[in-house]
């Protein structure tokens, strides 16, 4: 499911959460700072979507869900060679920085996430976005 | 009922939410992407709605569980960890600090405290579950 909001930024954003209210949340803020949000159930149809040629600026897993979980779909991920894309690993597991940074994660960052938090992430990547087309 | 006094009924509700520690400043930012017209109003009963129904479900799914002559502790932690997660992103601080307690019992593989811990989730829930829906009643 692709979600856009209005004023898009460009940035394509893949958020990978099995529980519907995290998702609405989440999507909520990616869409209110005009990212365009493609939404995956568990991380197998994250990998799934990058076997397809979708391309994202940024992911965000969950860790623990059905199928497959954020750390493993990471793994998946970065071996098909897509080390540019910014992975974030977000959970409320107080365990789940290392098992995310430990597979090639970017960044951790733990449930709930704020806006303030979510906001200069995506900063950065609008940034890196902007060097790399100079 | 005029439409002032069931704001200000509202707003008194949405305090005494806050004050008691029902919810945390993860609600308030809820609110204000509903208030800031960043979102669509009734994005904030949304939210609400499905927390209710996830919790509903969780709760129901972790007692069975319990229920059962050899209880699988890892199922528990499972959800009891899906309960923090969507607690914790809707802002409903006694329900995350109650699965955060629930924890050292599944832990401990304690089929008794996990009861105890469970009873207090389930009250926890409720309470906020009831003030969810007279907020929304409210609203409307």
């Amino acid at each position: 499911m692709e979600l856009k909001a209005k004023g898009s930024t460009s940035i394509k954003a893949l958020l990978v959460e099995d529980i519907g209210v995290c998702r609405l949340v989440l999507s909520t803020f990616l869409l209110r700072l005009h990212c365009e949000v493609t939404l995956a159930m568990n991380g197998k149809e994250a990998v799934d979507l990058f076997l397809e040629g979708k391309k994202f600026d940024i992911v965000l897993f969950d860790k623990d869900m059905p199928v497959m979980t954020g750390p493993e779909a990471i793994v998946k991920i970065r071996a098909m060679g897509e080390t540019d894309v910014k992975m974030v690993g977000v959970s409320a597991d107080d365990h789940a920085m290392e098992a995310f940074m430990s597979v090639g994660a970017d960044l951790f960052v733990p449930k709930p996430m704020r806006m303030e938090a979510l906001g200069p992430i995506i900063q950065e990547v609008i940034n890196k976005k902007k060097n790399d087309m100079v | 009922m005029a439409a002032a006094a069931l704001r200000a009924q509202l707003n008194a509700l949405l305090a005494n939410m806050f004050t008691t520690g029902m919810v945390d400043e993860q609600f308030q930012q809820l609110q204000s992407l509903q208030e800031d017209g960043g979102s669509a109003s009734g994005f904030v009963a949304e939210v609400a709605t499905l927390f209710i129904d996830d919790a509903d479900r969780i709760i129901a799914d972790i007692a069975a569980l319990l229920d059962q002559p050899v209880v699988d502790f890892d199922k528990v932690d499972a959800h009891v960890h899906q309960l923090k997660g969507s607690s914790s992103s809707v802002g409903a601080q006694k329900v995350k600090l109650a699965c955060m307690h629930f924890r050292q019992f599944y832990e401990a593989k304690s089929k008794e405290g996990c009861l105890m811990a469970l009873a207090l989730v389930r009250s926890e829930f409720c309470d906020v579950r009831n003030k969810f829906q007279t907020m929304m009643q409210l609203e409307q």
